[in-house]
């Protein structure tokens, strides 16, 4: 996003729409940090400029810049060049919240989601990368349907193609499954990792509820020292046809 | 996508938070959903939702979104997302889902055991959970938590820091109701799950506290 000198009017109404804090004032008109910025919008969309200076340049929509668009502008769609079959917006995919249809998560297994900035923060897209090559290293496999895999160099070995490194993203998520038996060496290893990057990181766990309608991952996740919030997202198995198994 | 999963607050608070979300699968039975999605609008339209919309449409009921206008462009969408503060809302919302056996899968969040027993007395076997592990990494970077109780309802992270402050400050010097305060600060989230309701709770709480403090 940039805003014209020639029409900012400096009414400074827009600096407090900025999720990533990087509107400042200038020399005699606002100006967008272009490098911080994460190209989500909502400065022009919401902050209501009086003499609409705020606009999208050309820049930001040529490659790497727009994936920031594409990650942090929940209304743009992802580029085909760049993400092809994918065919969706958003950051993530349907993970748990059809499992009740697509049997994505069958019992023995977690889903794991890792949500880089959020919230609210963002993250340099290199942040993700010490995620990603330690997980490659333990056995993990991303989800492929997940836009963040169409940002791989190898996915093989979770390395990020290397020119999109400094670019800023509002939020990306990391999507995993792993067996149940893997839980305990995984959280260990992230929870060490996690103190290493430069960003904040919204961290998830999907789990099939037990017949029973307990969820007995909860006492495993305390014992590794994660708290786990008390409130959720919770599939109602309302789907059909219904994947029991 | 994990937008409704990482709602900061405290049990007390979110007694009156809870997001419905009506998502198709590509792989089973998006085709020809458009129909079904009405429905499953029909049904959280007729319990008094606080919000609701969807990225696709590009704004939410509080930015706007007319109803009728979201029902007619559900053909090419592919969910439907609302949010409720009443949990009799959302019992009667699932009741009438369970009775239209539309085949659509149902997400809530929400507390979860208060989701449990409403999945108990209607009869329903939740399927599968996504449970919040808490925020990792360079904490010292986010604001207080009454912020984040207000800016983690936009999932997307949209309702930014400054914008909280600055509209708390206005409901503090009586420039804002807090009902108006939280109708500003829904503006730039376009899925409808920030919950107007318990925003201008939090506001107000937040004005009683300080006029508290200021008495001591």
């Amino acid at each position: 996003m940039r805003i014209d000198p020639e029409k900012c009017s400096s009414c400074a109404r827009c600096p407090d729409y900025c999720p990533v804090t990087c509107i400042h004032e200038g020399n005699g008109s606002f100006v967008i940090d272009e490098a911080e910025c994460v190209e989500c919008g909502v400065c022009l969309r919401d902050a209501g400029c009086p003499t609409d200076a705020i606009y999208m340049p050309e820049e930001s929509g040529r490659y790497p810049r727009s994936i920031r668009a594409a990650f942090s502008d929940p209304g743009v769609q992802y580029p085909e060049e760049l993400f092809p079959d994918l065919k969706q917006g958003g950051r993530g995919t349907e993970e748990m919240k059809t499992n009740d249809v697509t049997g994505n998560f069958p019992r023995g297994e977690f889903g794991m989601t890792l949500e880089f900035g959020r919230p609210g923060v963002g993250t340099r897209l290199r942040e993700v990368e010490k995620v990603t090559s330690l997980l490659t290293s333990m056995g993990v496999r991303f989800e492929d349907s997940n836009a963040l895999y169409f940002l791989f160099e190898d996915p093989e070995r979770g390395t990020l193609k290397p020119e999109i490194a400094d670019e800023k993203v509002l939020s990306i998520i990391v999507e995993f499954a792993l067996p149940e038996a893997q839980l305990e060496s995984v959280v260990n290893a992230l929870a060490q990792v996690l103190k290493t990057v430069d960003t904040v990181v919204s961290w998830g766990l999907v789990t099939r509820f037990e017949k029973d309608g307990s969820l007995p991952v909860k006492g495993r996740l305390e014992k590794l020292g994660l708290t786990v919030r008390p409130n959720a997202k919770i599939n109602m198995g309302m789907g059909r046809p219904l994947i029991e198994d | 996508m994990s937008h409704s999963a990482h709602r900061c607050g405290t049990v007390s608070n979110l007694q009156n938070d809870y997001t419905m979300y009506a998502r198709t699968s590509r792989y089973v039975n998006r085709e020809g959903c458009g129909p079904k999605l009405r429905k499953i609008l029909e049904i959280f339209l007729s319990e008094n939702p606080v919000n609701f919309g969807s990225s696709h449409s590009g704004k939410s009921f509080a930015a706007g979104l007319d109803p009728e206008e979201y029902a007619r462009s559900l053909d090419k969408a592919y969910a439907v997302a609302c949010c409720f503060s009443k949990p009799s809302s959302v019992l009667n919302v699932l009741k009438r889902l369970k009775e239209a056996d539309t085949g659509i899968s149902i997400v809530v969040s929400g507390l979860i055991e208060e989701v449990q027993n409403m999945a108990d007395e209607i009869g329903l076997t939740p399927h599968t959970a996504l449970l919040s592990l808490g925020v990792h990494g360079r904490k010292e970077l986010l604001p207080e938590e009454s912020v984040l109780e207000i800016t983690t309802m936009c999932g997307h992270g949209l309702v930014a820091t400054h914008l909280v402050e600055e509209v708390a400050q206005k409901v503090r010097k009586g420039r804002l109701t807090a009902e108006e305060g939280a109708m500003a600060l829904a503006q730039p989230c376009p899925c409808g799950i920030f919950n107007l309701d318990r925003c201008r709770e939090l506001l107000a709480e937040q004005l009683e506290r300080i006029s508290k403090e200021g008495e001591e």
